[in-house]
């Protein structure tokens, strides 16, 4: 089918064919605070077509009335488009179902294929379906091998509508994990039909990077090892686990953020400029990076956890004494890493990693730091040559500025650095929208480019699984530092043996 | 918060505006960011007008910065020009405020032909330059072309043209010059625009696009040319993209300006677009396909200074616009 030619020029151009997407999970936390918000968001800014379909599918007995309702609270709180627009609601509303039952309930998926096929007709969904996982792993291959079973999912081979699966982080906990998961998923579907949602790829300064990097002809050459001294990347959060203790005590940072949000920023600033901008080659060319990084030294690795301490003025209590977590537990909640990519651009460039619960600020920051002019023409006076560093931030107050030298005005020749800045809430003003808004909208349209892949999955597990071995194993100390600071000791010795600080974002 | 307007020298007005950031940055006790991503250059002919033009684009300046060059020119007048300079300052939360300069230049008399030049003079390097011209197009085209000279886009409003010759310059403009015309008639257009889309959306509809046998447009206000031109743009622009011949008919009922509502004829049925006022939204209708569809859009604010922002957070020339512009001018005539 043609695009349609009245939307050309819109800021509304790339609206979707109406689907049914299917939420299963419908009554959890993610589900009223990211995802049917981030619909209603869509539609409040005429980018869901009319006949867009929603079915709430979860354990919890409810009506479609009450299920509109609870969902009306969750956009009042949570949509950016708040307060809800009473006419866009109720038009919204028109379209949202619910469906109770057991995950493993086979004529629950009976009534939700009856209410599906209802949909196609009377809401002109075609057969085109979307299943939003918002479930915990364990009920993965519960729920695809029962859709499969059902023939609920169409082969994307065929020429009948498409059936797409979106999967929540966490992809497995450790490589065979990650591999049984992508075993279940392909065993139902397609690779092509499933979308791992990482929602750090829908932020827009994420996408901005390949932005900065390719749409502008003057960074791309210094992009490489002759003129980037090191790289630093801090994933910084001032909450502790609050009601995520049980499972955070079981994954830990690396696994948390490391393993998905790092490692994606890393390949995104690594990467080499794929040949279009298309799902399979941004994929590619991603996956290349996370294949040549170098396997970690047990030296390059620190792990941390918070103990009391303050944050933003406020007590913290110590990890250990947090809801859920054992007493004795030796998770990390701070990891701080040295890695390298082992190819021609970046060979024996450094980059540092750090993410951390219970850190002084919530701040997500790439930094990087290029090497000092050839020659110290201005040293002679005594004067200080700074590093020119690129920082981009990621969230919150996202922009991007660049640290340079600046002749100080006077007669004699002093220097300082400046810096020069951009941020989007000063040039832009409007917000951008949320990025699961970003994310459901690509997998209406089809288009994986801002999802993970398998190969990426599993390619990053196989890199950090001998970490994460070694820590259980109890291998490498654990620092503990006080709540509220960024990070201990060991974290600052590991870049300062380098010669080299962290920065402050 | 706009600070008082302080009168200037003309060879002085960039030396001042520097002064002014330095006295922002030592006076203030907020930290002041300087941002522009456009030079917006206003053409007004009336202190009435110009003062609208200073108010919209003060307010418009708070979402797009930009560099404000606000122009009275009075050609009639006794022989003077004078400047004065202010800036825009808006609050963006963590304490943080942003702020753009604008410029005020009143010309009369033959003074008038130093406007061109000095506004060339006074755009910030390397940003684009959008020139709105207030009211209906002059007969001198010297004087329009050379203070379009440096445009990249023209900004008019096809509501205040007093004929069908408005609509011809702007589309030669857009044809002959490397500046692209928009108009805010157009933008007000938006959320019929979108309506009208997804009522074409599904399957069904959009294969009836092509079949679709006459356009009603329901209109209100005077019975001037102005007032008729935002239905002629929309008729214009359903033949550009059905890239088909439509038949149409426009109706003028009531006083608000403004398209109300639409019907567009099919062989044996009919949908409907109209304007929800009091629930702020676009309801688009059509039966007797095998889905029916019933399309909300959320009414779009229709402030000048909202145009203005939304035409100027393109950052390209509308072609949608420029090709509708044109079947426009040929229906018109």
């Amino acid at each position: 089918m043609q695009p349609n030619p009245l939307r050309e020029g819109l800021d509304q151009e790339r609206v979707p064919e109406p689907s049914c997407l299917v939420i299963f999970g419908a009554s959890g936390d993610l589900t009223q605070r990211k995802l049917v918000p981030g619909l209603y968001s869509l539609a409040h800014d005429g980018l869901l077509p009319s006949g867009q379909t929603i079915i709430g599918f979860a354990r919890a007995e409810m009506t479609d009335e009450q299920f509109r309702d609870s969902m009306k609270k969750a956009c009042d709180e949570h949509a950016r488009t708040r307060p809800v627009d009473d006419a866009i609601w109720e038009n919204f509303a028109r379209g949202l179902f619910y469906v109770q039952g057991e995950f493993a309930d086979a004529a629950a998926y009976d009534r939700l294929k009856a209410k599906l096929d209802e949909f196609d007709s009377s809401r002109g969904t075609g057969g085109r379906r979307l299943y939003y996982l918002a479930v915990p792993p364990d009920f993965f291959s519960t729920i695809a091998e029962t859709l499969g079973a059902k023939g609920m999912v169409n082969d994307p081979e065929g020429s009948g509508p498409y059936t797409r699966v979106i999967v929540e982080k966490p992809f497995g906990h450790d490589l065979a994990s990650a591999r049984e998961l992508n075993r279940v998923a392909v065993s139902t579907f397609r690779e092509r039909q499933v979308f791992r949602i990482d929602h750090y790829l829908g932020k827009e300064t994420v996408q901005n990077l390949l932005v900065l990097r390719f749409a502008n002809g003057i960074f791309e050459p210094f992009w490489n090892r002759q003129y980037i001294d090191h790289v630093q990347l801090t994933v910084a959060e001032s909450i502790g686990v609050e009601k995520r203790g049980g499972y955070f005590d079981s994954a830990g940072i690396a696994r948390d953020i490391i393993q998905n949000h790092m490692l994606q920023l890393v390949s995104l600033v690594a990467m080499e400029p794929p040949v279009a901008f298309e799902a399979d080659a941004v994929r590619d060319e991603k996956v290349k990076v996370l294949r040549a990084l170098r396997p970690l030294s047990p030296g390059d690795a620190v792990r941390g956890q918070y103990a009391e301490g303050s944050v933003l003025g406020e007590p913290a209590v110590a990890y250990r004494a947090e809801e859920k977590v054992k007493p004795e537990s030796k998770t990390e909640t701070y990891a701080a890493l040295k890695i390298f990519i082992d190819n021609w651009r970046w060979a024996d460039v450094p980059f540092y990693l750090r993410a951390g619960k219970r850190l002084p600020k919530r701040v997500t920051d790439i930094s990087i730091h290029f090497r000092p002019a050839p020659y110290p023409l201005f040293s002679q006076q005594g004067m200080k040559i700074h590093h020119n560093v690129l920082a981009i931030r990621i969230q919150p107050d996202e922009g991007i500025s660049l640290k340079f030298d600046s002749k100080l005005p006077g007669p004699t020749v002093r220097t300082a650095p400046v810096t020069m800045e951009f941020r989007y809430a000063t040039s832009f003003g409007a917000e951008p929208p949320e990025a699961y808004e970003r994310l459901l909208l690509e997998t209406m349209q089809g288009d994986a480019t801002l999802f993970a892949r398998r190969d990426e999955i599993e390619t990053a597990w196989a890199w950090l699984d001998p970490l994460l071995e070694a820590w259980k194993r109890d291998e490498a100390p654990l620092h503990l530092h006080p709540a509220g600071t960024w990070g201990p000791d060991a974290a600052d010795e590991l870049i300062e043996r380098d010669g080299r600080k962290w920065r402050r974002p | 918060m706009n600070e008082a307007d302080k009168k200037v020298d003309l060879p002085s007005i960039e030396r001042q505006l520097a002064e002014l950031w330095r006295a922002e940055k030592q006076e203030g006790e907020r930290a002041v960011t300087r941002a522009a991503l456009w030079n917006v250059v206003a053409h007004t002919g009336s202190s009435e007008a110009h003062a609208h033009a200073t108010d919209v684009l003060s307010r418009a300046s708070a979402k797009v910065p930009q560099r404000t060059i606000v122009v009275q020119a009075d050609p009639h007048g006794g022989d003077d020009i004078e400047s004065w300079i202010s800036a825009n300052c808006h609050l963006i939360g963590g304490g943080r405020q942003v702020c753009s300069e604008e410029v005020v230049i009143k010309a009369s008399g033959a003074r008038v032909d130093h406007v061109p030049p000095l506004v060339s003079a006074l755009l910030l390097p390397d940003m684009p330059v959008a020139v709105w011209w207030l009211g209906d197009l002059p007969d001198q085209h010297d004087y329009v072309e050379l203070l379009l000279d440096p445009a990249d886009r023209l900004i008019v409003d096809s509501s205040h043209f007093k004929d069908a010759a408005d609509l011809e310059l702007v589309s030669r403009i857009g044809e002959q010059t490397t500046t692209a015309p928009a108009d805010l008639n157009w933008t007000r257009l938006d959320e019929w625009r979108a309506a009208t889309a997804g009522l074409f959306d599904p399957h069904g509809m959009r294969a009836r696009l092509q079949s679709i046998r006459r356009l009603r447009v329901i209109s209100g206000g005077d019975a001037s040319f102005g007032a008729t031109a935002e239905a002629l743009l929309y008729v214009a622009w359903m033949r550009a993209q059905a890239e088909t011949e439509i038949a149409f008919e426009f109706v003028r009922q009531g006083d608000e300006p403004g398209i109300g509502a639409v019907e567009i004829h099919f062989d044996e049925s009919t949908a409907t677009i109209h304007q929800e006022r009091g629930r702020g939204v676009v309801v688009a209708r059509a039966d007797g396909v095998e889905t029916s569809v019933d399309c909300i859009t959320r009414s779009l604010a229709r402030e000048t200074e909202d145009l203005i922002v939304r035409l100027l957070k393109r950052p390209e020339a509308d072609r949608v616009y420029l090709k509708s512009l044109k079947i426009a001018r040929g229906l018109a005539a």
